[in-house]
């Protein structure tokens, strides 16, 4: 495991108290059975709510956050800290399992649709209740506000990118822009998310 | 020398949101592997992968079961704590590996070279390879990859439906040791999926089935194997 926190996290953790994420990890290669209580009750229920919020399903949310969690404890020297900090590190492992999943149904539901011979079903708004933000803990606060002080278009591409798991030609194919829009506006939203991020850290 | 990091940004910011497709995944493998130990990329892929793990926090917290952390827990204890037990499994799993390795050895190479000429030969691509898994169960599954390059094709046809909530996954076994691969979802019986690894640093390749969420070491005993030393 290389560990150098230091050097890269340009977003902080705000840490509700307690060690350190690093720390813990640090304890969890030792087989700290407490570290790993630690760090679980401090993400488990956000990498829950990704995950569902992605998957939809709450049987195969509740595996993704398993799996990832036991991956954690089976092999806590994957983490590199050089590569970021380890929430982005665990959520960033949570989304990319949910994602696989999401991709995997939606090839199954085209299946399904041909066989059926309908066409794709109504779509859910991708707009939801995600910028009421209301007595709000301060980073899901700031999360919020910053992604509320986005641009639509831009806001829209992180939403079906990072909320719904689709691909930037997916994206481009449902809405109709060009692919090298989305992925400009990637970009583009990611920059100003930064931003919008670290000035509310300050 | 200055270079420019105008297409890697791009690419890492849709890679921090697991939005990249296959081909742009690809590309970026090889741009940052023409970059080589680039400081100004690790900062842009740190960047991304920050804001990224921030958008998580935007929701609203699902509480999970209140015995899942002791159950996570309960299994890793039926070995040792992780170093020790990640070398135990390492040993546990030897024999079962090296077995499945001498039987795809026996067979995988018939395969491999009626896979590879039925088009009339090769992949067409030079320096890459083919090679074609064997197993108990029906269907033909095969992958093509460029030894020492990231990237490989895994493509399948008359797979039988792995179960209700249940998917194949890929593993490349490397000195033993499973290491996650893909997950496939096979439609109608066929597979196409990209692998984004080298898998020739395997020496066996294998296939198992296991549940959707895709854990991170097998489950179960591999359903198809392939000895990456009969590539084409």
């Amino acid at each position: 495991m290389t560990i150098d926190p230091g050097r890269s996290a340009t977003v902080r953790s705000v840490e509700p108290g307690g060690a350190r994420d690093e720390d813990l990890l640090r304890r969890l290669v030792a087989g700290d059975d407490q570290a790993f209580r630690e760090l679980f009750s401090r993400y488990a229920a956000a990498a829950h709510a990704l995950a569902f919020r992605l998957v939809r399903q709450a049987q195969v949310a509740e595996e993704i956050v398993q799996e990832a969690f036991l991956a954690v404890w089976r092999n806590p020297d994957r983490y590199d800290g050089t590569r970021g900090s380890v929430r982005s590190w665990l959520m960033g492992t949570v989304h990319h399992r949910a994602v696989d999943a999401v991709r995997r149904e939606q090839a199954q539901r085209r299946r399904a649709e041909q066989a059926s011979g309908m066409g794709p079903g109504i779509e859910e708004d991708p707009v939801d209740d995600l910028l009421a933000a209301i007595d709000l803990p301060r980073e899901r606060k700031l999360v919020r506000t910053a992604l509320g002080a986005l641009p639509d278009e831009q806001r829209e591409v992180i939403q079906r990118m990072y909320f719904e798991g689709l691909s930037q030609s997916q994206i481009a194919e449902r809405t109709g822009v060009p692919l090298g829009t989305v992925k400009s506006r990637t970009l583009l939203a990611m920059r100003r998310l930064r931003a919008n991020l670290g000035e509310g850290n300050r | 020398m200055i270079r420019d990091h105008a297409l890697i940004d791009e690419l890492l910011a849709a890679q921090a949101l697991d939005g990249l497709d296959a081909g742009d995944a690809a590309l970026l493998e090889r741009e940052l592997a023409a970059h080589g130990d680039c400081e100004e990329c690790r900062r842009l892929e740190v960047e991304h992968a920050e804001v990224a793990g921030m958008l998580a926090l935007a929701l609203d917290p699902r509480p999970v079961r209140e015995d899942m952390a002791d159950r996570i827990l309960a299994e890793g204890r039926t070995a040792t704590p992780p170093i020790e037990r990640l070398e135990s499994r390492r040993d546990a799993r030897l024999g079962w590996w090296q077995a499945a390795f001498g039987v795809a050895a026996a067979v995988a190479f018939v395969f491999a070279i009626l896979l590879a000429t039925r088009d009339g030969g090769s992949t067409g691509v030079p320096g890459s390879a083919i090679v074609a898994f064997e197993g108990a169960a029906p269907g033909e599954l095969a992958m093509s990859f460029t030894p020492g390059e990231s990237g490989a094709l895994v493509w399948a046809t008359g797979l039988p439906d792995p179960g209700p909530g249940k998917v194949y996954e890929l593993w490349m076994i490397e000195d033993g040791e499973p290491v996650r691969g893909a997950c496939l979802a096979p439609e109608g019986g066929a597979v196409a999926a990209f692998l984004d690894a080298d898998p020739s640093s395997a020496d066996l390749m294998a296939v198992t089935v296991e549940s959707q969420a895709c854990p991170d070491a097998p489950t179960t005993d591999p359903v198809y194997t392939a000895d990456l030393g009969t590539a084409q």
